[in-house]
């Protein structure tokens, strides 16, 4: 076991302590508290992984938020993998499961590498993960029934695996002759697309197998991992401050989420509360960020149903939040907002009115915008009814944000697990009296998963986020500093949790502080996009291939976050 | 809340209620597209734009070392006499300028885009205290330019294939703001294209991951002579942050040949747009030596 530390346990943990220990009992070695909010159950064995995420999945009703793997061979003789799950609701909760896998011993008993058990048949959204991992670290998920390669294409030889600490960053490996075999869709009349991975629109490489019948959609199969770029490998040759660049860098339109997430972890390690200020700061810009994009993905579902008129008007209100990101932050994208310990902004009196009257004036626009879009016909029957994603598939999928939020599945972590400034308020601060607390709820269960509920999701969302903004800045510190210093307060090997939510949904990172203290041993990142891109393939099934731009631009994915 | 707060949050509301704009402002006539541009219709004396180095006496190589550990991209070189900076690399996060204000200086213009990939790299000699002639895009000087070459070079029209080779999709917000009513691609005679066989330019961002490398490859063949590639930011001139490992190449020079570099992390639609223009020059220049082509053009 690498951390040895132990914190004040919170409230309500020793009951669900027990309940662990009742029903897994000895397979559990050990249970540890950490970071405030995590609960680390050391299994006993590999063989435990199964049993121990049935129960926690399905009986103590906790979602699968990642799966870790390290290569901890050099600190504790093995892997490490650790599969997180979040308490969605009251509790702001995370169980880690923690085995260890691929001791020496266990590599001598097995023929075909070292394996651990899949859990792609309890928790379907857990199979990405394993083929993850099976590429970047070589250990092989028994019983997945998907072992294609994901990350590392078909021209990636055998047996070498980049997140393994032996593997040289800088390595050229040579490329060799392999296929990767697509889903066949057999049958009468049924014939194939591929599209990709260059597109025809001004988008991020990916590729997509389509099996059509007719003008009908009966299978679509996505293959990524274009765009991968070694992120998490690189991370791991830099210093702390130069990841939090690179963390900027994920996605270059979830700046201000991912670079939160990754200082927010190592702000848990080392301790510290940052100052006021700087907290509300970071809650701004994040709000900010979420205005601009949601605005851009209006602008392009309205091109995508053709509907010019309405996407230009929409893109003159996201040029003009990118112009007042710039006046605000520097940068039109929102990079250098956090520094770790803090922000590297200063909203100034005048940066506040600058913000207040262009929202304020974006808003109006955006209201006649929008009920012009929404009194197109030719618009609303393009959106109505077009990939829908059921309930149980969110579920299934584990899906996160705007295309959870559609399906009845609320989950949103800045109100399941309190961060940055959303602990003192709800993300739907216009929602501030019971009765409308009641009729949004009941407009949550009455979304229907199609592209009209997520296009009205998000203008509803930039709504909530002005009025995020309006109240944190009529409440902004203006005198405090700006970052606390960390320095000296982290250990070697110790590691924690960060998260945020993007406009795209939960981003959740993994970081584990290296040797000198000064770099990371291991980065994980999971962004939403990594969990919602399967979702895309049940959405447009039943649809035609022409509303499948549109349903892909309504789900708003990364392929860069996805691929890192 | 304290008096500091009401004070404010009166002068934040008295704000929004002054600018109840006209309904045609949106909806209508009034749109707000930069017709007779220049630099700074749309950056902000805020904006990191660009980095260079400042001719200062008390530069001393020790602390130039220094801060050369700080950067991401390594854009920061140095040898014994002279000292470097590479706006190729440089990701503009100001690191540099917050550790030495008096070695680095953070500019709100964009850096502008080259033809040669070495003229991103500053070099400064220690001894040499002559200042360097600024060099400031005059965005109206850039876009007439721009709209005459292509109309005699192309007859009025301009074809891109944009290709992300593997960028943070950041440089991809960046040239679909070129397209938006503001910036308006289109009135150059400039327009995107879907296919690379129906393309004069290939813009290509990011560092050209291993992934995307025979896409590229053959992207830039089934683009018909002649051709330019525009490669866009800091990842596209050298690998950027992402530099060059097992899953990138570092930069797509690597594996096309690229006629104009674009910096900036990521470049702002005004530099992308010089990178453009840049680009019909190179067209102009070497013509192909075929008056033909030309000639069929301008019919």
């Amino acid at each position: 076991m690498v951390t040895k530390e132990k914190t004040e346990k919170p409230d309500g943990v020793p009951p669900l302590e027990n309940t662990i220990l009742d029903n897994l009992g000895n397979r559990v070695r050990e249970i540890i508290a950490l970071n405030g909010n995590e609960l680390h159950v050391h299994l006993v064995s590999k063989d435990a992984i199964p049993e121990a995420c049935d129960f926690v999945s399905h009986v103590l009703k906790a979602k699968l938020a990642t799966i870790i793997c390290a290569d901890e061979r050099k600190l504790c003789g093995s892997f490490t993998l650790r599969y997180v799950f979040e308490k969605i609701g009251e509790d702001d909760l995370f169980i880690v499961l923690t085995a260890k896998v691929g001791d020496t011993e266990d590599d001598a008993k097995e023929e075909l590498g070292t394996s651990f058990p899949s859990l792609a048949f309890q928790i379907p959204s857990a199979a990405l993960y394993e083929r993850d991992i099976k590429d970047m670290f070589g250990l092989f998920p028994a019983g997945n029934p998907d072992t294609r390669q994901l990350v590392l294409h078909e021209q990636w030889p055998l047996g070498i695996y980049p997140l393994r600490k032996d593997f040289v960053r800088d390595t050229k490996v040579a490329r060799t002759d392999g296929k990767y075999p697509f889903t066949k869709v057999d049958g009468e009349g049924v014939f194939e697309i591929p599209v990709g991975p260059v597109h025809a629109g001004i988008i991020e490489p990916g590729h997509f197998r389509f099996s059509i019948q007719g003008e009908y959609i009966i299978n679509l199969e996505t293959r990524l991992f274009y765009t991968h770029k070694g992120t998490e490998k690189l991370a791991e040759s830099m210093k702390l401050d130069q990841v939090l660049l690179l963390s900027e860098r994920i996605a270059g339109d979830e700046a201000v989420a991912n670079s939160t997430a990754y200082c927010q972890a190592i702000e848990r390690i080392a301790k510290v509360k940052i100052p006021t200020r700087a907290i509300q700061t970071r809650t701004i810009c994040a709000e900010m960020e979420r205005v601009y994009n949601h605005l851009g993905t209006l602008g392009g579902m309205a091109t995508d149903v053709g509907y010019g008129f309405g996407a230009a008007r929409l893109n003159i209100l996201k040029e003009r939040m990118m112009q007042l990101n710039e006046k605000v932050t520097g940068s039109r994208l929102l990079f250098g907002v956090n520094r770790i310990g803090g922000v590297g902004v200063e909203l100034k009196e005048d940066k506040l009115l600058l913000v207040a009257r262009a929202t304020s004036e974006m808003l109006q626009d955006f209201e006649r915008v929008i009920s012009a879009l929404r009194s197109t016909g030719s618009v609303m029957d393009r959106l109505q009814g077009t990939g829908i994603i059921t309930r149980e598939v969110a579920t299934d999928l584990g899906l996160v944000g705007i295309a959870a939020r559609c399906d009845g599945v609320d989950v949103d972590t800045r109100r399941d697990h309190p961060y940055a400034a959303y602990g003192s308020l709800r993300p739907d601060v216009r929602y501030n009296t019971p009765l409308k607390r009641t009729e949004n709820e009941v407009m949550l269960q009455k979304r229907r998963g199609d592209a009209l509920s997520r296009f009205d999701l998000r203008a509803t969302e930039i709504r909530d986020s002005i009025g995020i903004m309006n109240e944190l800045m009529a409440n902004l510190d203006g005198n405090g500093e700006l970052t606390v210093a960390i320095d000296g307060r982290l250990r070697p090997y110790q590691h924690a949790l960060g998260y945020a939510e993007s406009h795209r949904g939960q981003t959740i990172h993994w970081v584990m502080i290296g040797e000198d203290c000064d770099s990371l041993f291991r980065y994980k990142v999971r962004t939403a996009s990594f969990v919602n891109w399967p979702a895309i393939e049940q959405a447009v099934l039943k649809d035609i291939v022409a509303d499948f731009p549109l349903v892909n631009k309504s789900l708003d994915l990364s392929y860069s976050g996805n691929d890192l | 809340m304290s008096s500091d707060n009401v004070a404010r949050n009166n002068l934040l509301n008295a704000d929004r209620s002054k600018s109840n704009k006209k309904f045609g402002d949106i909806l209508g006539y009034k749109i707000e597209t930069i017709r007779e541009p220049h630099i700074n219709t749309t950056a902000s004396p805020a904006a990191r734009g660009s980095v260079s180095l400042v001719r200062s006496d008390s530069q001393s190589l020790d602390s130039f070392d220094k801060i050369r550990q700080i950067c991401a991209p390594n854009a920061i070189g140095m040898t014994s006499s002279h000292v470097s900076l590479d706006m190729g690399k440089c990701i503009l996060c100001g690191r540099c300028r917050d550790a030495a204000p008096d070695l680095f200086e953070l500019k709100s213009n964009f850096a502008l885009p080259v033809k040669e990939r070495a003229d991103l790299v500053e070099q400064r000699n220690f001894e040499i205290t002559s200042p360097d002639v600024e060099k400031i895009a005059s965005h109206k000087a850039i876009s007439s330019e721009l709209r005459d070459k292509i109309s005699k070079t192309l007859g009025r029209s301009l074809e891109v294939r944009e290709v992300d080779a593997g960028s943070c999709n950041g440089c991809e917000v960046e040239i679909n703001a070129m397209n938006n009513p503001i910036y308006d691609l289109e009135q150059y005679g400039i327009h995107f294209v879907s296919s690379p066989r129906h393309a004069d330019v290939l813009l290509v961002t990011g560092p050209v991951s291993r992934n995307m490398e025979i896409a590229l490859k053959r992207t830039y063949e089934a683009t018909p002579d002649p051709k330019i590639v525009v490669a866009v930011g800091a990842c596209g001139c050298s690998g950027g942050i992402f530099g060059d490992t097992y899953a990138t190449v570092g930069g797509v020079a690597k594996v096309i040949p690229v006629d104009v570099y674009v910096p900036g992390c990521p470049p702002r639609p005004e530099a992308i747009l010089y990178g453009l223009l840049l680009a019909v020059n190179k067209i102009d220049k070497t013509s192909i030596a075929s008056k033909s082509i030309s000639a069929t053009l301008n019919d």
